[in-house]
């Protein structure tokens, strides 16, 4: 499916997630190594994005969910702010990011005095999703239509855009950056949204931030036509009168 | 955002428009236009009682409003076949039951029966829990996609009952459990969806002060302390007595009361003497309240719970705990024990507390009422939380992913 980089609009899409089990849980951390080596790529990806898509109260607290495990039911804060601080950002291949991960942990285990073991019942599971990609009614032309419509669309579609583009379609960049670049041919906008740190935020704060951006453009436009088209006029007025006055004052002299 | 709505009044999609966010209701309408038409069979055991059947009682007339046609039929079967089926229930959640070669004998009958009786001509059977799985008998026969969806918490069953049901569990297309933990291995696709709530069922409809207060009256509890109170039934991994030691610990620093409401399950022994002995442990405490609600008391529950300051839920032992969903759905502040499904509705601090032990929640009860703003903002959290995740809604779009992703076996990105 397209996601709406033609030139004439954008066209926005939005992906659905069902949750599939694999079936596959660790009790430990040795355990958890073996099968994260093993398992599939949608089920890092899943891992890594779903404190984004789904927590949306605590940004920052964990930035993926093994991290969060890790912290919570293994009780292993030094090695959960070291899971956290892999940066999602600086991988463009999944399993790039599933080697990191790999070797924190690895590190770890090597100078462990002791494996700890998750209560019962708190063994990490690990999930994948199946995503169910659509396009939304909504498309947009120019910046001030893109603000209002990503306004209207839901969390999921600004999901698609951001997040899967980045990773699971390959994009170094986001998909609004593209368009914005290739197709409105503002390249101070694209680049405003492609340095946004998203996992930082919540989605509802990504989406304002992005808004804000655009925003300010179009205000910069309306700022433009208002106040300095006027001053530009005043500016040659005044000019033009300062060049009567000189040849006024050349004539009366003569 | 939220409506009050008449209990009696029929639930229409445009009542859940006005709850959720405006681009969930979209999608759900967007995902079911892709279904329009599909016809689909809901089979479970029972018309009346039980969270299965009050939840299709209201998702199958959604589901038609949308565009699909969906039928919900009931097995049929007798008392030996039904008392079968109880205590494969049973043994499925972990509890001791005596299962003979008889009651397999029985269950494969009854099936074999309701076979005769019933049409498989839709697209789709969605089946639910295990009196009806051995449907499956009819899949080669026909040209529907199976789904089996499993409510019960299967995380340590009994073997033997699941080793047989196992067989006809394989030959579905897909199966539906409630939490990760309560998968098993399985040869076919095993999906995770939530169980959720409905904000205009008896038990969370928004009530009026005056509802509330004649509960309260009714009950004779005043109000003129903060109350905690936990609703569960008299069952010792609801850790009753550890609600009363809770109780004793906040009640040296801080004027409250405490109620624990609930019942006992008809099949439980247990219940009574865990009763008694709540009972005989707090007589003499006048601000703690023991409460034994006959069956279907979702109203005073709804009450008892949006009286409360707090909302305790300190088990030992829970499966999803939809409890504490409704009880964070109400906006109050929820402190509940760390087990079961209840992290994956709290988030620690922001959606509710979670705790580990009796000096735990003792402590946050004082942390959080004496500090009344913290309470408001994770009762705010929560609810929007339970909005977002935990709604029968979400469990609608949830089965329209499902549906349609029975259409495409074996896809990660299924364009539609």
């Amino acid at each position: 499916m397209s996601t709406g980089l033609g030139c004439a609009s954008f066209h926005f899409c939005t992906s659905s997630l069902l949750i599939e089990i694999t079936g596959k849980s660790a009790h430990h951390l040795k355990e958890f190594v073996r099968i994260l080596k093993e398992i599939d790529e949608s089920s890092i990806f899943f891992h890594v994005h779903n404190a984004f898509r789904e927590y949306s109260f605590a940004p920052g607290q964990y930035s993926n969910d093994f991290a969060r495990w890790v912290a919570e039911d293994l009780k292993e804060s030094t090695l959960a702010e070291k899971l956290s601080s892999v940066y999602a950002l600086d991988f463009t291949d999944l399993n790039a990011i599933r080697d990191r991960f790999v070797e924190i942990m690895e590190d770890h285990l090597s100078t462990a005095v002791e494996i700890r073991k998750a209560s019962p019942g708190r063994e990490f599971h690990f999930l994948r999703s199946i995503a169910i990609v659509s396009k939304t009614p909504y498309q947009a032309k120019d910046l001030e239509e893109f603000s209002t419509m990503l306004k209207r669309v839901g969390m999921r579609s600004l999901y698609f855009h951001f997040f899967d583009a980045r990773l699971r379609l390959g994009h170094k960049t986001n998909d609004f950056s593209i368009w914005i670049r290739n197709c409105l041919q503002n390249e101070k906008v694209a680049d405003e949204i492609d340095a946004l740190d998203p996992y930082l935020m919540t989605m509802d704060q990504l989406r304002d931030r992005i808004v804000d951006i655009c925003q300010g453009r179009i205000n910069n436009k309306l700022f433009s036509m208002i106040i300095r088209i006027p001053c530009e006029i005043a500016h040659d007025i005044f000019t033009f009168g300062k060049r009567i006055y000189r040849l006024l004052f050349r004539w009366i002299n003569e | 955002m939220s409506k009050k709505a008449n209990p009696k009044s029929k639930i229409t999609l445009a009542d859940y428009a006005t709850i959720i966010r405006p681009q969930n209701f979209e999608e759900i309408i967007m995902l079911a236009d892709k279904l329009r038409g599909k016809t689909i069979k809901m089979v479970n055991s029972t018309a009346e009682g039980g969270g299965v059947a009050e939840m299709l009682h209201r998702v199958v007339p959604l589901f038609n409003e949308l565009g699909l046609k969906v039928k919900w039929e009931i097995i049929k079967g007798r008392g030996e076949f039904f008392n079968a089926t109880k205590a494969f229930h049973n043994a499925l959640h972990g509890k001791n039951s005596e299962i003979t070669q008889k009651m397999f004998d029985v269950y494969n009958e009854i099936n074999e029966e309701n076979i005769k009786e019933m049409s498989f001509d839709e697209d789709i059977m969605l089946i639910h829990d295990p009196q009806p799985a051995a449907l499956i008998k009819m899949k080669n026969k026909c040209d529907a996609r199976w789904i089996w969806r499993c409510h019960i918490d299967t995380s340590h069953p009994n073997m033997q009952v699941w080793n047989f049901l196992k067989k006809y569990i394989s030959q579905y297309d897909a199966s539906i459990f409630s939490a990760p933990g309560f998968a098993k291995e399985l040869p076919i696709p095993q999906y995770m969806i939530y169980p959720a709530i409905d904000p205009f069922a008896e038990k969370n409809r928004e009530l009026t002060h005056y509802e509330i207060n004649s509960v309260m009256k009714r009950f004779n509890i005043p109000m003129d302390k903060p109350i905690i109170t936990q609703v569960s039934r008299f069952d010792y991994l609801k850790d009753p007595i550890g609600v009363f030691e809770t109780y004793k610990l906040v009640k040296k620093h801080v004027d409250c009361r405490f109620v624990y409401a609930g019942g006992t399950a008809s099949d439980d022994p247990e219940g009574n003497e865990v009763l008694n002995l709540l009972r005989e442990k707090c007589s003499g405490e006048k601000d703690f309240h023991i409460l034994l609600l006959p069956p279907f008391s979702d109203f005073e529950i709804n009450a008892l719970q949006r009286a409360s300051s707090i909302v305790l839920q300190k088990s030992l032992r829970e499966g999803f705990g939809l409890t504490v969903t409704e009880a964070i759905w109400k906006g109050k502040p929820v402190i509940a024990s760390a087990v079961g499904g209840i992290p994956l509705q709290i988030i620690n601090n922001f959606t509710g507390i979670l705790v580990h032990s009796i000096e735990g929640a003792a402590y946050q009860i004082r942390y959080l009422l004496s500090n009344p703003k913290v309470m408001q903002k994770l009762g705010e959290y929560g609810k929007e939380h339970v909005r977002e995740k935990f709604l029968l809604t979400r469990n609608l779009r949830n089965y329209l992913l499902l549906f349609l992703s029975l259409y495409y076996p074996g896809k990660s990105v299924i364009e539609v």
